[in-house]
């Protein structure tokens, strides 16, 4: 497949190019000008549209089909940077992560990753995080569905086997450690006003799906903690004692078990445990 | 449905594209559509909503699973994971029939999102046909592969597209799902005749049409299913049925999206525009029989 194979991969290289065909031609035309030869030996052109016509209209739909995903998918990014530095961001961005799954959903994914690393930054320094809370958003919209631990499965935990229980985060929960209440600038948006970066303010974040419908709520240093563990895979008396290492003596087991109160009600438990694979 | 070899894709009538948008009107109303399509990609997820939505619709109208990733003409290898996904999906909500497009949609592992003609050549028949045969060992069962509108073609193309379909779909075992809109797009952006591609493709394998609607830019048209079916589509659509029967038709509308019955209204009007091509050939054949009896005496 030696003719086929040459053949599409001088086209992705045409399409995907960030400056676009024409001045990725140009600037091939000063090392030599082999793009264009073998443009010329592939595909065919006419009065109506030459060559490079023809594939930028290719090149065009490719920016503008993820761009416009990507701005449904990091509404609120979009909304802080504005457009021309959005625009900016993507053309960056699939530079650095040109999409590589079967579905567009995933072709924003490791935006917050290069959004920590790039100069709009400097402008918009919660873009970070705020892209990384879209994400986790996006991420428990379609994950995993599995059975949710309810306080009546554990009623029947004898007090001696409560050390031992590992829980299991439900596969939509994520966690969020964020140097700025992301959360609140998001409803900002949604509401109407104008995007603007927040002060600086430690926020951890919990976003997690219920009854298919997407929450999220800040949690307490204490709490995020107690879930880190518990995401680590965790015994009970170990995520206490992370917990407890923030907090008074003694106070650790009523503050999780509020705590933990109040995952089960809201779901963020999965009904396995190491208890033989099912709590209850 | 004309021929045996038809007889695996049922006569669903008229649907349309199963978007987000509509997703609430449909459950809450259970409107009468004959049937809906869905894109497979954006139910190939691990759970929540979507996986739900699907099940819900599916349990009250016939689903055709029509992926945008299969990528079969690609020069990569076939992605085992995708094809394992989409039998998942299959096993799941039992699709009237899988469809996808001839086409390549990425290499070296990287993928544009978009649906790129291949040559019109015998290499690229060869490849195809291979892969659509695995393909359709993985799947279990047929597969229906439609025409997609271009806007470039490549020095190595040796016939026309629609001798390659025809062919691709001859040796491979497969069906064609044939865009009745992408023929119109393809014919202008290229300067061909749309009904003599309709005249080029032979009539059993042809199983589905696609409606959509498309953008003029002046230089060449874009398939851009933003708009209602354009006049000049309908009457191709209209010499389709009278060549290839009325076919199970499908209405595509993925951008500025209409309110649902805005959408539902133009497959009414496939129906009724299939049923006036239809009794246009019964004319001409009741008008005919005479002759031939004449003929015979």
């Amino acid at each position: 497949m030696s003719t086929l194979n040459d053949a599409q991969r001088l086209l992705w290289q045409l399409i995907a190019a960030p400056e676009g065909v024409a001045a990725t031609l140009a600037g091939d035309a000063d090392r030599g000008g082999t793009l264009r030869a073998a443009l010329t030996r592939t595909v065919r052109g006419d009065e109506r549209l030459d060559t490079v016509a023809r594939l930028d209209i290719y090149a065009n739909m490719y920016f503008f089909r993820v761009l416009d995903v990507l701005k449904e998918h990091y509404a609120a990014t979009h909304a802080l940077l504005g457009d021309v530095a959005f625009h900016n961001l993507i053309t960056d961005y699939l530079l650095c992560h040109p999409p590589t799954h079967f579905s567009i959903r995933e072709a924003g994914r490791h935006l917050p990753e290069l959004l920590v690393e790039h100069e709009v930054l400097a402008t918009h320094p919660c873009a970070a995080d705020l892209a990384s809370f879209e994400r986790a958003l996006n991420d428990a919209f379609d994950a995993a569905d599995a059975p949710v631990l309810t306080p009546a499965a554990l009623a029947g935990v004898s007090a001696d086997a409560w050390p031992s229980l590992r829980f299991t985060l439900h596969p939509s929960v994520r966690l969020l450690d964020c140097g700025w209440p992301v959360q609140v600038v998001r409803a900002g948006i949604e509401g109407g006003e104008a995007a603007a970066d927040p002060e600086p303010e430690p926020t951890r974040l919990c976003v997690w799906r219920q009854d298919l419908v997407v929450f999220h709520r800040p949690v307490d240093w204490v709490e995020f903690t107690a879930l880190l563990a518990v995401q680590r895979g965790e015994r009970f008396d170990a995520v206490c004692a992370a917990a407890g290492e923030l907090l008074p003596d003694g106070e650790a087991p009523q503050r999780v078990a509020v705590a933990l109160a109040g995952w089960l009600s809201s779901g963020w438990l999965a009904e396995r445990d190491a208890l033989g694979g099912r709590a209850a | 449905m004309s021929s045996a070899a038809r007889a695996e894709f049922a006569a669903l009538g008229y649907g349309v594209g199963l978007r987000p948008p509509h997703y609430g009107h449909v459950l809450e109303t259970r409107p009468a559509v004959d049937w809906f399509e869905v894109i497979s990609e954006n139910f190939l997820v691990a759970g929540g909503r979507p996986l739900q939505v699907l099940s819900r619709v599916r349990a009250d109208y016939p689903l055709v699973l029509h992926g945008v990733s299969l990528s079969i003409g690609s020069a990569d290898p076939l992605a085992v994971d995708y094809l394992q996904n989409l039998r998942g999906l299959a096993e799941r909500i039992e699709p009237a029939w899988i469809s996808d497009h001839l086409c390549w949609t990425g290499v070296g592992g990287h993928t544009v999102h978009d649906l790129l003609p291949l040559p019109y050549s015998e290499e690229a028949i060869a490849h195809v046909v291979e892969r659509v045969g695995r393909v359709q060992d993985v799947l279990g069962r047929r597969i229906a592969l439609e025409n997609v509108s271009s806007y470039l073609t490549y020095c190595d193309s040796a016939m026309p597209e629609w001798e390659f379909l025809a062919a691709v779909a001859a040796r491979a075992d497969c069906r064609i799902l044939l865009d009745i809109n992408n023929i119109f797009v393809s014919a202008f952006n290229h300067g061909f005749d749309a009904e003599s591609y309709l005249a080029g493709i032979p009539v059993e394998p042809v199983v589905q049409f696609h409606l959509a609607g498309h953008s003029d830019h002046g230089a060449y048209l874009l398939d851009t299913h933003d708009h209602p079916v354009r006049d000049e589509v309908w009457s191709l659509y209209a010499a389709a049925v009278q060549r290839f029967g009325a076919l199970p038709t499908l209405i595509e509308w993925d951008d500025r999206i209409p309110d649902f019955d805005s959408l539902h209204a133009e497959a009414r009007r496939a129906a009724l525009v299939a049923s006036e091509a239809q009794h246009h050939v019964d004319a001409e054949r009741r008008a005919a029989a005479p002759l031939a009896a004449d003929r015979g005496a």
